[in-house]
Protein backbone atom coordinates (compact mmCIF):
# COMPACT_ATOMS: atom_id res chain seq x y z
CA UNK A 1 0.00 0.00 0.00
CA UNK A 2 2.92 2.36 1.01
CA UNK A 3 4.62 1.75 -2.02
CA UNK A 4 7.67 2.29 0.02
CA UNK A 5 8.00 -0.84 2.19
CA UNK A 6 4.34 -1.62 2.96
CA UNK A 7 4.36 -0.62 6.19
CA UNK A 8 1.10 0.23 6.88
CA UNK A 9 -1.38 -1.51 5.08
CA UNK A 10 -4.72 -0.74 6.45
CA UNK A 11 -5.60 -4.44 6.51
CA UNK A 12 -2.93 -4.55 8.96
CA UNK A 13 -4.17 -5.39 12.86
CA UNK A 14 -1.95 -5.31 15.80
CA UNK A 15 -2.11 -7.82 18.36
CA UNK A 16 -0.57 -8.91 21.50
CA UNK A 17 -0.34 -12.33 22.65
CA UNK A 18 0.40 -13.48 26.04
CA UNK A 19 2.38 -16.67 25.53
CA UNK A 20 1.81 -17.71 28.96
CA UNK A 21 -1.91 -17.80 28.76
CA UNK A 22 -2.42 -18.06 25.32
CA UNK A 23 -4.59 -14.53 25.74
CA UNK A 24 -4.73 -12.48 22.40
CA UNK A 25 -5.91 -9.00 22.27
CA UNK A 26 -6.26 -6.72 19.70
CA UNK A 27 -4.54 -3.90 19.99
CA UNK A 28 -5.70 -1.81 16.57
CA UNK A 29 -8.08 -2.80 14.52
CA UNK A 30 -7.56 -2.83 10.49
CA UNK A 31 -7.34 0.32 9.15
CA UNK A 32 -6.06 2.21 12.29
CA UNK A 33 -3.25 4.72 13.21
CA UNK A 34 -2.35 5.19 16.68
CA UNK A 35 -3.86 8.46 16.28
CA UNK A 36 -7.18 6.36 16.43
CA UNK A 37 -6.11 4.50 18.70
CA UNK A 38 -8.34 6.26 22.10
CA UNK A 39 -12.11 5.42 20.44
CA UNK A 40 -10.78 2.08 19.24
CA UNK A 41 -9.46 1.53 23.04
CA UNK A 42 -13.25 3.13 24.55
CA UNK A 43 -15.06 0.40 22.00
CA UNK A 44 -12.93 -2.61 23.48
CA UNK A 45 -13.04 -1.76 26.74
CA UNK A 46 -9.76 -1.94 27.31
CA UNK A 47 -7.56 0.56 29.84
CA UNK A 48 -6.61 3.47 28.42
CA UNK A 49 -6.30 6.02 30.88
CA UNK A 50 -2.74 6.90 28.84
CA UNK A 51 -4.19 7.71 26.00
CA UNK A 52 -7.04 9.64 27.49
CA UNK A 53 -4.91 11.95 28.68
CA UNK A 54 -3.33 12.95 25.89
CA UNK A 55 -6.77 13.59 24.07
CA UNK A 56 -7.82 16.05 26.44
CA UNK A 57 -3.85 17.99 26.48
CA UNK A 58 -5.18 21.22 23.34
CA UNK A 59 -8.26 22.04 23.66
CA UNK A 60 -7.64 25.61 24.40
CA UNK A 61 -6.92 28.43 21.86
CA UNK A 62 -4.01 30.47 22.13
CA UNK A 63 -2.24 33.10 20.07
CA UNK A 64 1.25 31.59 19.37
CA UNK A 65 2.23 27.71 18.03
CA UNK A 66 5.32 27.65 20.73
CA UNK A 67 7.95 24.82 19.37
CA UNK A 68 9.38 22.68 21.97
CA UNK A 69 11.44 20.64 20.46
CA UNK A 70 14.53 20.02 22.37
CA UNK A 71 15.48 17.11 20.09
CA UNK A 72 14.64 14.02 21.13
CA UNK A 73 11.67 14.44 23.85
CA UNK A 74 9.57 16.87 22.29
CA UNK A 75 6.20 17.46 23.98
CA UNK A 76 3.34 17.93 22.04
CA UNK A 77 1.18 21.06 22.70
CA UNK A 78 -0.74 21.62 19.70
CA UNK A 79 -2.12 24.97 20.54
CA UNK A 80 -4.83 25.61 18.42
CA UNK A 81 -4.54 28.81 16.52
CA UNK A 82 -7.38 28.29 14.31
CA UNK A 83 -9.13 31.71 15.24
CA UNK A 84 -8.50 34.84 13.19
CA UNK A 85 -6.53 37.45 14.92
CA UNK A 86 -3.89 40.40 13.81
CA UNK A 87 -0.44 38.94 15.14
CA UNK A 88 1.13 37.45 11.95
CA UNK A 89 4.35 35.67 13.08
CA UNK A 90 4.53 32.37 13.55
CA UNK A 91 7.17 32.02 16.60
CA UNK A 92 9.77 29.38 16.22
CA UNK A 93 11.63 28.46 19.41
CA UNK A 94 13.89 27.00 17.65
CA UNK A 95 16.67 26.31 20.57
CA UNK A 96 19.02 26.61 18.00
CA UNK A 97 20.33 30.46 18.45
CA UNK A 98 17.15 31.63 18.52
CA UNK A 99 16.08 31.45 15.18
CA UNK A 100 13.31 33.34 14.39
CA UNK A 101 11.69 31.48 11.78
CA UNK A 102 9.26 32.90 9.90
CA UNK A 103 9.19 33.04 6.39
CA UNK A 104 6.14 35.90 5.42
CA UNK A 105 4.07 33.61 4.40
CA UNK A 106 1.28 35.08 6.63
CA UNK A 107 2.25 38.51 4.87
CA UNK A 108 1.89 37.21 1.50
CA UNK A 109 -1.47 35.68 1.84
CA UNK A 110 -5.33 36.54 2.25
CA UNK A 111 -5.38 37.16 6.39
CA UNK A 112 -7.11 34.63 8.23
CA UNK A 113 -6.50 31.97 5.73
CA UNK A 114 -3.12 30.29 7.22
CA UNK A 115 -3.16 28.79 10.56
CA UNK A 116 0.36 28.14 12.25
CA UNK A 117 0.58 24.98 13.91
CA UNK A 118 4.22 23.51 14.51
CA UNK A 119 2.76 20.54 15.82
CA UNK A 120 4.85 17.66 16.45
CA UNK A 121 3.98 14.87 13.41
CA UNK A 122 5.07 11.51 16.45
CA UNK A 123 4.08 13.66 19.37
CA UNK A 124 1.52 11.04 20.33
CA UNK A 125 3.69 8.49 19.96
CA UNK A 126 6.10 10.49 22.52
CA UNK A 127 3.44 11.18 24.65
CA UNK A 128 2.93 8.07 25.06
CA UNK A 129 6.65 7.04 25.47
CA UNK A 130 7.27 10.00 28.11
CA UNK A 131 4.53 8.49 30.04
CA UNK A 132 6.09 4.48 29.66
CA UNK A 133 9.45 6.15 30.88
CA UNK A 134 7.80 7.81 33.93
CA UNK A 135 6.43 4.86 34.88
CA UNK A 136 9.65 2.31 34.55
CA UNK A 137 11.41 4.90 36.63
CA UNK A 138 8.58 5.03 39.03
CA UNK A 139 8.79 1.17 39.32
CA UNK A 140 12.57 1.29 39.26
CA UNK A 141 12.36 -0.87 35.95
CA UNK A 142 15.09 -1.08 33.67
CA UNK A 143 13.38 -0.98 29.88
CA UNK A 144 15.64 -1.23 27.52
CA UNK A 145 15.05 -1.28 23.65
CA UNK A 146 16.86 -3.87 21.20
CA UNK A 147 17.04 -2.91 17.39
CA UNK A 148 18.58 -5.01 14.74
CA UNK A 149 18.53 -6.16 11.28
CA UNK A 150 16.77 -9.67 11.20
CA UNK A 151 18.76 -12.45 12.07
CA UNK A 152 21.74 -10.72 13.92
CA UNK A 153 20.64 -12.85 17.33
CA UNK A 154 18.52 -10.50 19.13
CA UNK A 155 16.31 -13.44 20.59
CA UNK A 156 19.36 -15.62 21.39
CA UNK A 157 21.14 -12.76 22.65
CA UNK A 158 18.27 -12.44 25.35
CA UNK A 159 17.64 -16.02 25.65
CA UNK A 160 21.50 -16.53 27.08
CA UNK A 161 20.73 -13.21 28.73
CA UNK A 162 17.89 -15.26 30.78
CA UNK A 163 19.71 -18.21 31.15
CA UNK A 164 22.67 -15.99 32.72
CA UNK A 165 20.57 -13.78 35.21
CA UNK A 166 17.27 -15.21 35.67
CA UNK A 167 18.60 -16.49 39.43
CA UNK A 168 19.37 -12.69 40.07
CA UNK A 169 17.29 -10.59 38.68
CA UNK A 170 13.56 -10.38 37.59
CA UNK A 171 13.44 -10.00 33.82
CA UNK A 172 10.39 -9.96 31.36
CA UNK A 173 10.21 -9.46 28.01
CA UNK A 174 8.23 -7.75 25.52
CA UNK A 175 8.21 -9.63 21.66
CA UNK A 176 7.92 -7.39 18.34
CA UNK A 177 7.73 -8.99 15.26
CA UNK A 178 5.43 -8.59 12.13
CA UNK A 179 3.72 -12.62 12.67
CA UNK A 180 4.39 -15.33 14.47
CA UNK A 181 4.62 -15.79 18.56
CA UNK A 182 7.72 -18.32 17.69
CA UNK A 183 10.27 -15.60 20.05
CA UNK A 184 8.00 -15.12 22.85
CA UNK A 185 7.96 -19.22 22.79
CA UNK A 186 11.42 -19.14 22.76
CA UNK A 187 11.74 -16.58 25.33
CA UNK A 188 8.69 -18.15 27.89
CA UNK A 189 11.08 -21.85 27.14
CA UNK A 190 14.39 -19.56 28.77
CA UNK A 191 12.29 -19.12 31.52
CA UNK A 192 10.99 -15.60 31.49
CA UNK A 193 7.88 -14.50 30.90
CA UNK A 194 7.18 -12.61 27.45
CA UNK A 195 4.42 -10.83 25.79
CA UNK A 196 4.30 -11.02 21.89
CA UNK A 197 3.36 -7.85 19.58
CA UNK A 198 2.33 -9.07 16.54
CA UNK A 199 2.30 -5.68 14.27
CA UNK A 200 0.93 -7.03 11.26
CA UNK A 201 2.58 -4.99 8.40
CA UNK A 202 3.85 -2.40 10.98
CA UNK A 203 7.67 -2.32 10.68
CA UNK A 204 8.50 -1.23 14.82
CA UNK A 205 6.48 -1.53 17.82
CA UNK A 206 5.38 1.74 19.02
CA UNK A 207 4.85 3.39 22.22
CA UNK A 208 1.35 2.20 23.24
CA UNK A 209 1.73 -1.16 21.92
CA UNK A 210 4.65 -0.95 24.65
CA UNK A 211 2.60 0.51 27.38
CA UNK A 212 -0.12 -2.34 26.81
CA UNK A 213 2.54 -4.86 27.12
CA UNK A 214 4.04 -3.76 29.91
CA UNK A 215 0.92 -3.58 31.93
CA UNK A 216 0.12 -7.24 31.26
CA UNK A 217 3.47 -8.18 32.21
CA UNK A 218 3.38 -6.18 35.06
CA UNK A 219 7.51 -6.22 36.06
CA UNK A 220 8.04 -6.11 39.70
CA UNK A 221 10.11 -3.32 40.81
CA UNK A 222 14.24 -3.38 40.34
CA UNK A 223 13.88 -5.57 37.38
CA UNK A 224 14.65 -5.93 33.50
CA UNK A 225 12.30 -5.30 30.92
CA UNK A 226 13.79 -6.58 27.57
CA UNK A 227 12.45 -5.01 24.66
CA UNK A 228 13.22 -6.64 20.80
CA UNK A 229 11.57 -4.69 17.93
CA UNK A 230 10.94 -5.83 15.07
CA UNK A 231 13.93 -6.62 12.81
CA UNK A 232 14.48 -3.28 11.06
CA UNK A 233 17.49 -0.88 11.11
CA UNK A 234 15.20 2.18 9.66
CA UNK A 235 11.70 3.06 11.59
CA UNK A 236 12.07 1.74 15.12
CA UNK A 237 15.06 4.35 15.25
CA UNK A 238 12.11 6.95 15.21
CA UNK A 239 9.82 5.27 17.67
CA UNK A 240 10.94 6.34 21.43
CA UNK A 241 9.10 3.49 23.48
CA UNK A 242 9.83 5.11 27.06
CA UNK A 243 13.15 2.97 27.22
CA UNK A 244 16.08 4.01 29.51
CA UNK A 245 18.51 2.87 26.21
CA UNK A 246 18.12 1.18 22.73
CA UNK A 247 20.88 -1.33 21.81
CA UNK A 248 21.47 -2.26 18.65
CA UNK A 249 22.97 -5.86 18.00
CA UNK A 250 25.01 -6.53 14.90
CA UNK A 251 26.57 -9.96 13.70
CA UNK A 252 29.71 -10.76 12.07
CA UNK A 253 27.76 -12.49 9.17
CA UNK A 254 26.46 -9.19 8.16
CA UNK A 255 29.07 -7.11 6.99
CA UNK A 256 30.88 -4.12 8.83
CA UNK A 257 29.23 -1.01 6.99
CA UNK A 258 25.73 -1.48 8.32
CA UNK A 259 26.29 1.37 10.70
CA UNK A 260 27.16 3.57 7.69
CA UNK A 261 24.42 2.17 5.97
CA UNK A 262 22.15 2.49 8.90
CA UNK A 263 23.54 5.63 10.73
CA UNK A 264 20.05 6.86 12.05
CA UNK A 265 19.97 3.67 14.00
CA UNK A 266 23.07 3.57 15.25
CA UNK A 267 23.40 7.19 16.13
CA UNK A 268 20.04 6.51 18.83
CA UNK A 269 21.80 3.31 20.57
CA UNK A 270 23.66 3.92 23.65
CA UNK A 271 25.42 0.45 23.05
CA UNK A 272 26.43 -2.30 20.17
CA UNK A 273 26.65 -5.56 20.90
CA UNK A 274 28.46 -7.51 18.09
CA UNK A 275 27.31 -10.97 18.20
CA UNK A 276 28.59 -14.35 16.64
CA UNK A 277 32.14 -13.52 17.02
CA UNK A 278 32.59 -17.66 17.25
CA UNK A 279 31.67 -16.98 12.88
CA UNK A 280 34.07 -13.86 12.63
CA UNK A 281 36.74 -15.94 11.83
CA UNK A 282 34.89 -17.92 9.20
CA UNK A 283 33.32 -15.11 7.07
CA UNK A 284 36.16 -12.58 7.44
CA UNK A 285 35.15 -9.99 9.69
CA UNK A 286 37.17 -6.89 9.96
CA UNK A 287 36.95 -6.24 13.53
CA UNK A 288 38.53 -3.45 13.03
CA UNK A 289 36.63 -1.59 9.93
CA UNK A 290 32.95 -2.42 12.32
CA UNK A 291 34.31 -0.97 15.57
CA UNK A 292 35.75 2.68 12.95
CA UNK A 293 32.09 2.54 11.06
CA UNK A 294 30.49 2.59 14.28
CA UNK A 295 32.87 4.98 15.98
CA UNK A 296 31.88 7.27 12.75
CA UNK A 297 28.37 7.32 13.19
CA UNK A 298 28.24 7.39 17.36
CA UNK A 299 31.45 8.35 18.81
CA UNK A 300 29.77 7.61 22.11
CA UNK A 301 28.52 4.30 21.89
CA UNK A 302 30.15 1.34 23.79
CA UNK A 303 30.84 -1.84 21.85
CA UNK A 304 30.55 -5.14 23.35
CA UNK A 305 31.41 -8.33 21.48
CA UNK A 306 30.08 -11.58 22.02
CA UNK A 307 28.86 -14.58 21.17
CA UNK A 308 25.38 -15.45 22.68
CA UNK A 309 25.86 -19.46 20.92
CA UNK A 310 28.69 -20.13 22.74
CA UNK A 311 28.94 -17.70 25.19
CA UNK A 312 32.03 -16.31 24.74
CA UNK A 313 32.79 -12.78 26.18
CA UNK A 314 28.87 -12.77 27.47
CA UNK A 315 30.22 -12.08 30.92
CA UNK A 316 31.42 -8.62 29.84
CA UNK A 317 27.58 -7.97 28.41
CA UNK A 318 25.93 -9.58 31.71
CA UNK A 319 28.30 -7.42 34.00
CA UNK A 320 27.19 -4.26 31.84
CA UNK A 321 23.70 -4.88 32.17
CA UNK A 322 24.13 -5.26 35.74
CA UNK A 323 25.83 -2.25 36.25
CA UNK A 324 23.15 -0.51 33.99
CA UNK A 325 20.15 -1.87 36.42
CA UNK A 326 22.23 -0.57 39.53
CA UNK A 327 22.16 2.51 38.16
CA UNK A 328 18.73 2.26 37.69
CA UNK A 329 17.48 1.36 41.44
CA UNK A 330 20.28 3.93 42.07
CA UNK A 331 17.90 6.41 40.74
CA UNK A 332 14.95 4.88 41.83
CA UNK B 1 9.44 3.46 5.66
CA UNK B 2 6.51 4.04 7.60
CA UNK B 3 5.33 7.25 5.37
CA UNK B 4 1.69 6.06 5.13
CA UNK B 5 1.49 6.05 9.18
CA UNK B 6 3.19 9.53 9.01
CA UNK B 7 0.71 10.92 6.42
CA UNK B 8 -1.86 9.50 8.38
CA UNK B 9 -1.01 11.39 11.47
CA UNK B 10 -0.70 14.91 9.98
CA UNK B 11 -3.93 14.32 8.30
CA UNK B 12 -5.59 13.15 12.13
CA UNK B 13 -3.36 16.41 12.93
CA UNK B 14 -4.90 18.98 10.73
CA UNK B 15 -8.35 17.79 10.66
CA UNK B 16 -8.47 18.20 14.45
CA UNK B 17 -7.34 21.85 13.96
CA UNK B 18 -9.70 22.49 10.79
CA UNK B 19 -12.85 21.84 12.55
CA UNK B 20 -14.75 21.33 9.20
CA UNK B 21 -13.41 23.93 7.51
CA UNK B 22 -11.77 22.90 3.92
CA UNK B 23 -8.46 22.70 3.88
CA UNK B 24 -6.48 24.25 0.53
CA UNK B 25 -2.55 23.28 1.67
CA UNK B 26 -0.55 21.92 4.37
CA UNK B 27 2.81 22.50 4.79
CA UNK B 28 5.45 19.73 7.26
CA UNK B 29 8.75 21.37 8.46
CA UNK B 30 11.43 18.43 7.89
CA UNK B 31 14.74 17.94 9.01
CA UNK B 32 17.46 16.31 7.33
CA UNK B 33 17.52 13.55 10.44
CA UNK B 34 13.97 12.97 10.58
CA UNK B 35 14.03 10.20 8.57
CA UNK B 36 11.24 10.85 5.99
CA UNK B 37 11.12 10.33 2.44
CA UNK B 38 9.35 13.02 1.15
CA UNK B 39 8.52 11.43 -2.22
CA UNK B 40 7.04 8.73 -0.31
CA UNK B 41 5.33 11.06 1.61
CA UNK B 42 3.58 12.95 -0.73
CA UNK B 43 2.66 9.90 -1.91
CA UNK B 44 0.89 8.49 1.21
CA UNK B 45 -0.30 11.85 1.20
CA UNK B 46 -2.89 11.63 -1.53
CA UNK B 47 -3.91 7.89 -0.89
CA UNK B 48 -4.70 8.97 2.85
CA UNK B 49 -6.58 12.06 1.97
CA UNK B 50 -8.20 10.86 -0.80
CA UNK B 51 -12.21 10.81 -0.75
CA UNK B 52 -12.05 12.66 2.84
CA UNK B 53 -12.20 16.38 3.78
CA UNK B 54 -8.85 17.06 2.93
CA UNK B 55 -9.10 15.44 -0.28
CA UNK B 56 -6.84 17.81 -2.61
CA UNK B 57 -5.22 19.51 -0.15
CA UNK B 58 -1.53 20.33 -1.30
CA UNK B 59 1.40 19.23 0.76
CA UNK B 60 4.29 21.60 0.64
CA UNK B 61 7.46 20.67 2.63
CA UNK B 62 9.59 23.05 4.34
CA UNK B 63 13.63 22.66 5.64
CA UNK B 64 14.07 22.57 8.98
CA UNK B 65 16.91 21.54 11.83
CA UNK B 66 17.83 18.20 12.94
CA UNK B 67 15.11 15.83 13.11
CA UNK B 68 12.76 18.42 13.49
CA UNK B 69 9.31 17.15 11.86
CA UNK B 70 6.02 18.90 12.43
CA UNK B 71 2.92 20.25 10.54
CA UNK B 72 4.37 23.96 10.43
CA UNK B 73 0.98 25.11 9.01
CA UNK B 74 -1.95 24.84 7.12
CA UNK B 75 -4.22 27.27 4.58
CA UNK B 76 -7.95 27.44 4.84
CA UNK B 77 -9.66 27.03 1.18
CA UNK B 78 -11.39 29.90 0.60
CA UNK B 79 -15.05 29.22 -0.42
CA UNK B 80 -16.33 31.03 -3.48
Amino acid sequence: MCGVCGCADPKSEVSMTNVDTGATQLLRASGQSLADAHAFAHAQGLPHDYLHDDQHAHSHDHHHAHDHSHYGHSHDHPHDHAHSHDHPHAHDHSHHGHSHDHDHVLEQRPAGNHVALEAAILGKNDAIAARNRGWFEGRGVLALNFVSSPGSGKTALLEATIKALKDQVAISVIEGDQMTTNDADRIRAAGAPAIQVNTGAGCHLEADMVAEAARALNPTPGSLLLIENVGNLVCPAMFDLGEAMKIAVISTTEGEDKPLKYPHMFRAVGIVIINKMDLAPHVGFDEAACRANIATVNPKAEIIEVSARTGANFGAWTARLQSLLAEAKARF
Amino acid sequence: MHELGMARSIAAIVEEHARGRPIKGVRVAIGPRACIERGALAFCWDIVTDKTVLAGATLGFIDAEGDTFTVRDFEIREEA
